[in-house]
């Protein structure tokens, strides 16, 4: 048994294999979709200890 | 065209005459004539739009559309509708009765007049209604010009009237059938005439339903029933709750995000009634009706009332800074999942087509927006957890657009990141394409890349090197990502397209390999495209693609013989190992103040040094809660080091058990009279005063830590008694009266000797002697290592670990994911901590 919560809406769910589960780990394909339209608009991010050769930038966004 | 409503009405055939009616009285002279029925037998279908099932049930409504109009104007409660088993139908109400009385200007009574003249009706005069949903003088006409029959009875001042009629003409006269005292409203009946409907066309008691069910919807708290007695099938429809009502009734099997929101209010004589609510789903369903006419098409309320809602949540979006990322919501994810039933009054309604299907009166769409945003902004602003739901799915849909626009745009733009052979343009490929012996590297580091692609087996190894791109968010904080060309390269060199992830038979190589640096940047690194792959390629790892490798921690040089060391474990062990050769630890003076020195070697020593170090792990722990050290051992003279410490009110206690505690704590809440607010937060300070926090009033409260690593504690001091060491031996003495200490232990190995404050020092020291005459070197980055060493440590099948994600694994990675980069500072701060507390260390803790 997997239980998983789809990483964009945080819908619980539960499934005996992911061959069953095309759409594994997330709960639709527009969930799906929303992630990647995360990681190609760079919204992904993870915090950095690298010094010195952050690129110039004013962004201050927050992460989704 | 006769379709066009009562303003433009161009079959005026004379000058209407004036109203007179006054304070809404229905006598006959509130109805004006205007031209005769016979044309409508012969042009049916301009009337009723056709001869089929819809136009059947037309004739049917524009009978009920009169009595809801007499409930309208507030004379009306309950209107019956029933299919007679001959086929007719009967319209009902218990409203004010059709007068009867004479028409002045026909010379007939009204009730005639309004069946059989067409043009003529109470609806052109806004003294008797002032909105009204039924055809404006053509309705009843059409019923009684296309019925074979017609019986018309009326109940009012007191009598019963009733009155034939069969193909717009009436077939007797007015008659009086006796006393209604108490009774008032018309009865209709009709059989729609053979010679212009069909055979098999007749009335479906489904449509009436549905049809019936919506107009007591729209009139709220008006009763409609409906039986059917060819079947014996009867409903009736009432609805306190109107269209807020319809509205859960539209949403019965869907997942609603909240209570239906009810707008109701009358701005320049146009009543606007809203109800909405959203669902799970992706639909937009709105319904609009102007007078109770469904308008399939919408018109300037539906235009008025999406202006609205795009306005009232985009601005409560913006005001509460909800649109991240440059989210940019359009009109369209406002409505995704929005049921809503928007119903207007409009006095002198001006319709699109006979059928009513648009609403075109210029005048609404602005009254509409300003009373739905202001009542909706009003709505939002006092149910907060309403509009936080709204605002998610608002967003949801905002980002699924943008991300399938961003999907397409990426598969567009890859080809300038691509070469001719649809691979990206960094990737160094392998010359193998057997998939089963091929291998993917995804290299990420500055220098790594070029490392890797010069010691690799370029026959069936490809590097793809990859650059997380560090942005600065704030001052002082530092974040990294993989932007949109590095997504793009990995999904390339991969070979499953976007759009397309779960079909792996196209994947290019049998084993894809992460390979990172060995910091913490690295393993961020790591965790991100385990997230990645996770998300949108599970199947890679399910079906065992997916591998980690390991590049090695330290690089030890003995004698100009090179020598490279996995992990941490090993190098630690191998150092001590060489520490304890033939080493001697000395004990000059044993604290008790015994002067008899004792020495440990050999086994002996290689066994206090494993007691040693586990102790040290727990010693550590209780260093990192910010406790003395010194001070907390002595706790220990007397008996077991306690485990639990309690806070009450601030104040520190000890205990060494469960039941000590609670004994305790039964013990303070009799002593203060009162109960303890047990609190899960360590209390800011402690204080040493005694006296209550905050307030005189506030209860006191209570904070009970567990330290569990005190257990090792316990038990590794157990074992040092049988080196006849003690807690003493762990912390560093005394001085006394200014004097340094004499030195307790000595580490002696050959000629070496070195002196020993404490036993604490001894792992360390014996570690220290083993790594006499070695160059260690700690490798950071995979760069520090020339392309000769990475093949021979990390690359070369022969030598290399690998280590197989699991599904599992990825789990972890992408839960780890979400807390690293969680939008709440506060779990991640704590996630770090917890794990500082943890880890020792935190460079490298496996995949």
């Amino acid at each position: 048994m997997i239980n998983v919560t789809c990483p964009v809406c945080g819908r619980k769910m539960q499934g005996q294999t992911i061959d069953e589960w095309p759409q594994f780990p997330m709960c639709s394909p527009r969930c799906r979709l929303i992630d990647l339209g995360r990681w190609l608009g760079g919204n992904y991010r993870i915090p950095s200890e690298s010094e010195g050769e952050a690129d110039e930038t004013t962004d201050n966004m927050e992460t989704p | 065209m006769t379709a066009q409503p009562s303003a433009t009405e161009p079959v005026l055939a004379e000058t209407p005459v004036s109203a007179t009616a006054v304070n809404g009285a229905y006598n006959p002279d509130s109805v004006q004539i205007y031209k005769d029925a016979a044309h409508i037998r012969q042009r049916p279908g301009m009337y009723i739009g056709n001869l089929e099932s819809s136009g059947l049930h037309h004739l049917a409504y524009e009978l009920v559309y009169n009595s809801v109009d007499e409930a309208l104007a507030g004379h009306c409660t309950h209107i019956q509708v029933v299919v007679n088993v001959d086929g007719s139908l009967s319209v009902k109400d218990d409203g004010r009765g059709i007068p009867v009385e004479e028409h002045p200007e026909a010379k007939k009574p009204t009730l005639e007049v309004v069946l059989t003249t067409v043009g003529a009706g109470a609806k052109f005069d806004k003294a008797t209604y002032k909105v009204s949903a039924g055809l404006h003088g053509i309705g009843a006409k059409a019923v009684t010009a296309l019925s074979d029959w017609v019986e018309a009875e009326v109940r009012r001042d007191g009598h019963v009237y009733q009155m034939e009629f069969a193909r717009g003409k009436a077939t007797g006269p007015l008659q009086d059938l006796g006393l209604s005292p108490n009774q008032t409203g018309t009865r209709i009946t009709f059989h729609p005439d053979p010679e212009i409907f069909k055979k098999d066309v007749l009335f479906d008691y489904d449509t009436l339903e549905a049809r019936l069910r919506e107009l007591s919807f729209l009139n709220k708290g008006l009763h409609i029933s409906l039986a059917d007695e060819r079947t014996s099938k009867k409903e009736s429809f009432k609805y306190e709750g109107g269209i807020a009502d319809f509205v859960t009734y539209l949403n019965r099997s869907e997942e609603v995000l909240h209570k239906p929101i009810y707008i109701d209010k009358t701005q320049d004589e146009v009543r606007v009634e809203v109800a909405l609510q959203y669902t799970n789903g992706e639909e937009e369903r709105v319904r609009c009706y102007a007078n109770n006419a469904y308008n399939s098409m919408g018109g300037t309320h539906l235009v008025g009332f999406r202006t609205a809602l795009t306005r009232a949540l985009n601005g409560y979006g913006d005001k509460e800074n909800l649109f991240k990322n440059d989210l940019k919501p359009i009109g369209e994810d406002f409505r995704e999942g929005i049921t809503g039933v928007i119903s207007v009054q409009v006095p002198e309604p001006q319709f699109e087509a006979q059928t009513k299907v648009r609403l075109n009166n210029p005048e609404v769409e602005g009254i509409v927006t300003s009373v739905v945003l202001e009542a909706l902004g009003k709505y939002l602003e006092e149910n907060p957890k309403d509009a936080k739901r709204i605002m998610n799915k608002v967003i949801t849909a905002a980002e699924a657009r943008e991300a399938a626009a961003k999907a397409k745009k990426a598969l567009k733009d890859r080809k300038s990141v691509l070469n001719s052979g649809g691979l990206p343009g960094k990737l160094m490929d392998c010359t193998s394409r057997d998939r089963d012996e091929s291998e993917l590297f995804l290299v990420e580091g500055d220098s790594a890349g070029g490392s890797a692609e010069s010691g690799r087996d370029r026959m069936y190894q490809a590097i793809l090197p990859l650059r997380g791109k560090p942005l600065n968010v704030e001052k002082a904080r530092l974040e990294k990502l993989l932007d949109n060309t590095e997504i793009c390269a990995i999904i390339s060199a991969v070979g499953i397209d976007i759009g397309e992830e779960s079909d792996i038979t196209r994947l290019r190589y049998g084993k894809i390999v992460i390979l990172t640096d060995a910091d913490v940047d690295g393993q961020h690194i790591r965790t991100l495209l385990l997230t990645f792959f996770y998300r949108q390629m599970p199947k890679l790892i399910a079906d065992g693609h997916m591998f980690v490798a390991r590049p090695p921690l330290y690089k030890v040089t003995q004698r100009k013989q090179v020598r490279f060391v996995q992990t941490t474990e090993e190098m630690s062990r191998e150092l001590m190992t060489r520490g304890l050769d033939n080493t001697k630890l000395q004990v000059l003076v044993s604290p008790g103040g015994a002067t008899t020195a004792s020495s440990v070697e050999g086994e002996r020593l290689t066994r206090l040094v494993q007691v040693l170090d586990e102790l040290e792990g727990a010693l550590q722990i209780l260093e990192r809660r910010g406790l003395d050290l010194p001070r907390f051992l002595q706790r220990g003279t007397a008996g077991p080091l306690p485990v639990f410490r309690v806070h009450l009110n601030g104040v520190e206690h000890w205990f060494g058990t469960a039941a000590d505690v609670d004994a305790f704590r039964r013990q303070e809440q009799e002593r203060l009279g009162r109960e303890l607010v047990v609190t899960d937060e360590t209390p800011g300070q402690p204080r040493t005063n005694g006296h209550a926090n905050g307030a005189p009033d506030a209860a006191p409260t209570f904070f009970v830590q567990e330290l569990h690593e005190v257990h090792g504690v316990r038990r590794g001091l157990e074992k040092l008694k049988e080196f006849h060491l003690s807690a003493a031996d762990l912390v560093p003495q005394v001085r006394i009266a200014g004097r340094e200490p004499p030195p307790r232990y000595a580490l002696e190995n050959g000629d070496y000797r070195r002196l020993l404050p404490h036993m604490r020092d001894l792992v360390l020291e014996v570690r220290r002697l083993g790594e006499r005459g070695l160059t260690i070197t700690r490798f950071k980055g995979l760069g520090e290592m020339d392309p000769e060493e990475l093949w021979e440590t990390t690359l070369d099948p022969e030598k290399r670990t690998l280590l197989q994600v699991q599904l599992d694994d990825a789990f972890k990675a992408d839960e780890m994911f979400r807390t690293l980069m969680g939008e709440k500072v506060e779990p991640r701060r704590e996630f770090i901590q917890k794990h500082a507390l943890e880890v020792k260390d935190i460079d490298y803790h496996g995949a």
